[in-house]
């Protein structure tokens, strides 16, 4: 019960300010069988991607606008907090590493999307409250 | 190059003076009035050339090659502005360039986003956003200069001149095209732009004593292909939106 109520403690917390590129560090080992619930175990994994800048998961920031997966492809609706964020390399080669490292995943589509245009407000509840102890104010 | 249709020549005159528009912001990163405006360039120069980006890819399902139409080109087929065909001559210019030029490009979306093409009506959302920010900043120095007096105000006026009557005819060309664009609902009718520009221009340049209604657009030398008056920007600037010294590096 304690080990427990730690780990929920632990995954309240932002990520510390240095990490390898989309947290990689942290991720998950790859799941050891196809899971039911394929978008739900994509974006899980999403889960798990930090973003470049700010110590949170691209889905608590609210880039990730939709996931899918057929035929062994997995397909990811990303948008970017800008136009020409400069980080968009990034977020699509961690994106694709993640989800790519699981093995029922054949391959990785990222379709780029701005519509509806991303806002501070798509910030999770959770993505706010972990931005909030860094003195990051949305 | 495949033959431009009134959609695809619409989007390059949109995206020639995004790219035109973000070389001119860059070249005060240093050298604006302080390192707060200069940050504050960066950023704009960094928004028009996402905008840029956005807009050319557009012309990918009108059937052009993205990469022949931004890094081939040479100046003479850019459809920009033409209040951007030369180097901002000092800050004046900048502000005035900010309020004139970057406010008539975002009349020229909200027009497009609400016409029924569906790659703007997806993607300019996100771009007008962002220009909102150019439009505080831009109209905050416009008044403070124009409100400080004697040389600021009477440099501010002369930039903002200069660039108004070019400027007005690049956003309503009055052309065939436009009647097109009209015709098949992808942008607003002239009188809505017309409207468009009163409500985002009007007040800021009456700042400078410019009454905005009192302009016609200058369509002398008008150029029907590039739909723009005469001239092309410069051969630096160009080769910089066109990435030249790194076109061997070029790895898409």
């Amino acid at each position: 019960m304690r080990r427990r109520r730690l780990k929920t403690l632990l995954a309240e917390q932002p990520a510390p300010m240095v990490h390898a590129s989309g947290g990689r560090d942290r991720w998950s080992d790859p799941l050891p069988a196809a899971p039911v619930d394929k978008p739900g175990a994509l974006r899980a994994a999403l889960g798990e991607v930090l973003d470049p800048e700010l110590p949170i998961s691209l889905v608590e920031l609210g880039l990730v606008y939709g996931v899918d997966f057929a035929d062994g492809t997995a397909r990811v609706d990303l948008t970017f907090t800008a136009t020409a964020c400069p980080c968009m390399d990034f977020i699509k080669q961690d994106v694709r590493d993640r989800i790519g490292s699981e093995p029922w995943v054949d391959s990785v589509e990222i379709n780029e999307v701005w519509d509806p245009p991303w806002t501070t407000a798509r910030i999770s509840e959770a993505g706010r409250s972990k931005l909030g102890r860094l003195g990051v104010g949305v | 190059m495949t033959t431009p249709t009134p959609l695809s020549r619409h989007i390059l005159t949109l995206a020639d003076t995004k790219r035109l528009l973000g070389i001119r912001y860059s070249d005060w990163i240093l050298g604006s009035p302080s390192i707060e405006t200069g940050i504050a360039a960066s950023s704009m120069a960094q928004d028009e050339w996402g905008h840029a980006r956005l807009l050319y890819a557009m012309l990918k399902k009108q059937g052009f090659d993205p990469f022949e139409v931004e890094h081939t080109r040479p100046a003479g087929r850019y459809y920009s502005a033409p209040a951007l065909d030369r180097p901002f001559a000092d800050w004046a210019d900048f502000t005035a360039a900010v309020v004139v030029v970057d406010g008539a490009l975002s009349v020229a979306l909200e027009s497009f986003a609400a016409g029924d093409f569906a790659l703007a009506r997806t993607r300019v959302p996100k771009m007008l956003a962002e220009e909102e920010y150019h439009l505080q900043f831009g109209s905050a120095w416009f008044a403070r200069l124009a409100d400080a007096g004697g040389d600021a105000q009477a440099r501010l006026h002369e930039s903002a001149m200069a660039m108004l009557p070019s400027t007005l005819a690049w956003l309503l060309p009055g052309d065939d095209v436009y009647d097109d664009l009209v015709a098949e609902g992808r942008v607003w009718a002239a009188e809505q732009v017309r409207e468009g520009c009163r409500n985002r221009l009007a007040a800021t340049l009456a700042r400078a004593g410019i009454t905005l209604a009192d302009l016609e657009p200058d369509r002398n030398g008008w150029d029907p292909e590039r739909r723009r008056g005469p001239g092309a920007p410069g051969e630096e600037a160009v080769e910089r939106a066109r990435g030249d010294r790194n076109r061997d590096l070029f790895v898409e």
